[in-house]
């Protein structure tokens, strides 16, 4: 080989490979899905023990049969966010976790994903919150729990949003990829969002810099909900933290309150949560600014609560 | 060797257990030199580097076996020649051939006659032994003077850190890379998680001095060309080392002188150690010239030699000019810095726990292992802020070009790491009560305080149970659209603030932070008149012995 004959193989594939990159489409195409008719049902139990508790809270809405179908690929998205322990109330617990994805495995899912962006190293989230292990322990293929890549993130179109445009998301967590998704937040307190319940864990899916967020919160976090549209949120508030939220640390702080709340609509479930904290449904911003959007009723008067 | 090296490089990263194995340094803390200089630069026993007295004892008993059987530079050296070999047959361009060992062919075919090519230049290279005499007195005399260059000729400190620096974040990226082109075709999802978890690093931190690090390690390899082991005859000060105290070992090859007219294993030994009869100094035990003695005669033999040790390649001018330099470098340095005074950097962060300055430089045998094993990649090598003896040494880096990153609240692994002690080993609850610096607001680029934008994303990461960064000032205010926001204007408890950095890399304000983490003691830049009244510090002082530096 010369000179010129490996120039001129080299610039045969460097175009090759150049034309040879999808070109995809980044706009994830998201159907627009109909809100059931009547009230929306806010199933609320308490109990000790947390696996059974998740039994119990999904038997009014139907089982989890009535939100996986067979076949389906689902993202169970916990909140992984911090380096902490399950008792110190910054996770959501393990076993709330672990029953959620058997559920979700019996109701017939493909694959199960269970993953989270945290803030702290994501290696020692996972390890700490024990939720790595609590998932891992199932032992079964179809249940991944895995770090998050920057590669997984792809940008999205808003096009309703009040107060952002366009933001990354999780692929796995749009369809067409995730046919399903259930939103498992912790019940906590946040000093800027006064509480994060179901609509901001949607901050775990997001890629990108967290922190343009919060110079509008509330309304930027209904927005986030505008892409991801939760088929099921539980609401671990098996212990909750009051103060120092989000991060927490002091056990003083965690008071264990043993409920669970499931719904299908996150903006009613997180309008019955923030009752939990003595607060009415209209102390979140998000709340109201995503109940404005639309995206489900935070007036409990026209919630169906079931407490069985 | 090199597969328990690379083994312990690989596990030498966050596994899920707040206790590493251990042992993930056990090559730095068997490294003599390493030991030895910064025994003499902090005046003190460390304890740490017992397993350097074992290779000591068994090197008098046995000569240089470290460089031939344990050295994973050395090895990874013998491994780059052998890969060499054909290319050079077929160029026979670069150098020698007899350089690269294809000398057992054109021994074969023509008799060994000294009017080889490469004879001239293995002659030449033979006359640079002394350089890693000099080397070492200089490393050594340097020490005593307390100006730490151990790092920067150390064999393993120079693999490790070109590895720590360059070679993983480039393993990690070229693997990631090929698997999102892959993109779980054919088969790849399944491998994937296992080439994540055991094959390359969590994470590709982008390290300063990375380049730096890849060329010394290049030339080192690419000095192969020149000879083989070129570094380990003409250069490695811990060989030096070695072979000084194997000089009267007693395992010794037999015999002692080349036969004539064969000497085929004069030409074949690595180290070239055979000369004119066999040199101690530079004999590592490689047992080629056994394997290679067309007649068998060649052996290792326990015996205590009765002739007296060639006299070291060195000679007196260079022994003195070594002293010279080495006593020279560090008053250089020290009149550099009288000329040009060096700042005191407020933003030099040195890792949790690490007192005084001078001491940490001084134990530091710049081995890279703690930027191995940071979990977030918050330690970075020092280029020039604390002079021309920090270069290599670890300090945190919150928020450069690359990287915005913080360090894990109740992570210690830096200092499980450590083969020398310069960063101490702590427990969670100690580390907590060593804060590594101050964070300081500024408020005029801060949003909240600055341009009423609300924010307080700091105070949201900060992971002190009570929170360090706490709200000032809350109020609403109304938008362009009428739209009420409300703002939290934060400042920072003093007394609660450990300076993990959490918030100054979450901190959305581009460029530099506006929450910034300052060393202890740093001069405080005036914006905290605007804060709360104190009312003494809320933490119990530390029992064991703080930081020098103490409570500003």
């Amino acid at each position: 080989m010369d000179r010129r004959e490996f120039i001129e193989q080299v610039a045969a594939w460097s175009a090759g490979t150049c034309l040879a990159v999808p070109l995809f489409d980044v706009r994830a195409v998201l159907a627009a899905e109909e809100r059931p008719k009547g009230k929306p049902l806010v199933v609320v139990v308490k109990g000790k023990d947390y696996e059974a508790l998740v039994d119990k809270v999904l038997k009014p809405l139907g089982g989890m049969a009535a939100f996986v179908n067979q076949g389906d690929r689902v993202v169970v998205k916990p909140n992984i966010g911090f380096d902490r322990r399950p008792e110190q109330a910054a996770t959501t617990h393990p076993d709330v976790v672990k029953a959620v994805v058997r559920q979700c495995l019996d109701a017939g899912a493909r694959r199960v994903l269970v993953f989270d962006r945290p803030v702290n190293d994501a290696r020692r989230s996972y390890a700490r919150s024990g939720i790595k292990e609590a998932v891992e322990s199932i032992d079964d293929s179809r249940v991944r729990c895995e770090y998050v890549k920057n590669r997984d993130f792809v940008p999205v179109k808003i096009a309703d949003g009040k107060s952002l445009d366009e933001f990354d998301f999780h692929r796995d967590a749009l369809p067409p990829e995730c046919d399903c998704y259930i939103n498992v937040p912790v019940a906590k307190h946040h000093c800027q969002a006064k509480l994060t319940l179901g609509l901001k864990n949607v901050m775990g899916v997001i890629g990108g810099n967290r922190g343009l967020i919060h110079r509008d919160l509330p309304r930027r976090i209904a927005d986030l909900n505008l892409v991801i549209r939760p088929k099921l949120t539980i609401i671990d508030a098996t212990r909750i933290l009051l103060r120092h939220g989000p991060t927490g640390g002091k056990l003083e702080d965690v008071k264990v309150l043993d409920t669970l709340i499931a719904s299908a609509d996150t903006v009613a479930a997180d309008a019955y949560a923030t009752t939990l904290f003595g607060e009415k449904p209209d102390y979140l911003g998000s709340t109201v600014a995503a109940a404005k959007l639309g995206l489900g009723e935070m007036d409990l008067s026209k919630v169906k609560i079931i407490t069985p | 060797m090199l597969v328990l090296f690379l083994w312990l490089f690989r596990r030498t990263e966050y596994t899920g257990a707040d206790q590493l194995a251990g042992g993930e340094n056990l090559f730095f803390r068997l490294d003599p030199l390493s030991a030895a200089a910064a025994m003499l630069a902090a005046r003190q026993f460390i304890a740490l580097f017992w397993p350097a007295l074992i290779v000591l004892a068994l090197t008098i008993v046995l000569g240089r076996f470290f460089c031939g059987w344990i050295c994973p530079l050395g090895t990874l050296l013998d491994y780059f020649h052998r890969l060499l070999r054909p290319i050079a047959r077929r160029t026979n361009r670069f150098c020698s051939t007899a350089a690269l060992g294809c000398e057992r062919e054109t021994a074969a075919s023509t008799m060994p006659t000294k009017a080889q090519p490469g004879a001239t230049v293995l002659q030449k290279a033979r006359r640079l032994h002394s350089a890693r005499y000099i080397l070492l007195i200089v490393v050594l005399l340097a020490a005593v003077f307390s100006f730490p260059l151990v790092g920067f000729v150390d064999p393993l400190a120079l693999l490790t850190r070109g590895m720590t620096l360059w070679g993983d974040p480039t393993l990690h990226r070229g693997v990631d890379a090929g698997l999102e082109w892959l993109d779980g075709r054919w088969g790849t999802e399944a491998v994937e998680p296992f080439v994540g978890k055991h094959l390359i690093p969590f994470r590709a931190t982008v390290f300063r001095l990375a380049g730096v690090s890849a060329a010394i390690l290049a030339a080192i390899f690419a000095l192969e060309l020149v000879a083989r082991r070129f570094w380990c005859r003409n250069c490695c000060p811990l060989g030096a080392m070695l072979g000084l105290l194997g000089r009267w070992s007693l395992v010794r090859r037999l015999p002692a002188e080349i036969c004539k007219p064969c000497g085929d294993c004069a030409e074949l030994c690595r180290m070239d150690a055979l000369g004119d009869g066999l040199s101690a100094e530079d004999c590592i035990l490689c047992m080629d010239c056994v394997d290679l003695c067309p007649k068998g005669i060649a052996k290792f033999v326990v015996k205590r030699s009765k002739r007296q040790p060639r006299p070291v390649d060195l000679s007196r001018r260079g022994a003195l000019a070594g002293m010279a330099v080495g006593a020279a470098i560090p008053g250089l340095a020290a009149a550099a810095q009288m000329i040009r005074p060096r700042k005191d950097d407020p933003y030099l962060l040195r890792p949790p726990g690490v007192g005084d300055e001078n001491t940490f430089l001084d134990l530091c045998v710049r081995c890279g292992e703690c930027m191995k094993v940071c979990p977030t990649g918050v330690l970075q090598p020092a280029v020039l802020e604390s002079g021309i003896e920090g270069i290599f040494s670890p300090r945190l880096m919150f928020r450069h070009v690359f990287e915005q990153t913080y360090c894990e609240y109740t992570c210690t692994l830096c200092g499980q790491v450590c083969p020398s002690g310069a960063i101490p080993r702590l427990t969670e609850a100690a580390k907590l009560r060593r804060p590594i610096g101050l964070a300081y607001f500024d408020h005029l680029r801060c949003l909240p305080w600055g341009e009423g934008t609300p924010c307080i994303r700091c105070e949201e990461m900060c992971p002190v149970p009570e929170k360090a960064i706490k709200i000032l000032n809350t109020f609403t205010i109304k938008d362009a659209d009428g739209f009420e926001l409300e703002i939290q204007q934060p400042y920072v408890d003093r007394y609660l603030c450990v300076g993990c950095g959490i918030c100054e890399s979450n901190c959305p304000v581009e460029g530099p932070s506006a929450i910034r983490v300052q060393r202890l003691g740093s001069p405080n830049p005036g914006t905290e008149v605007m804060l709360k009244p104190r009312d003494g510090p809320k933490i119990q002082p530390d029992s064991t012995p703080a930081s020098p530096s103490g409570r500003p």
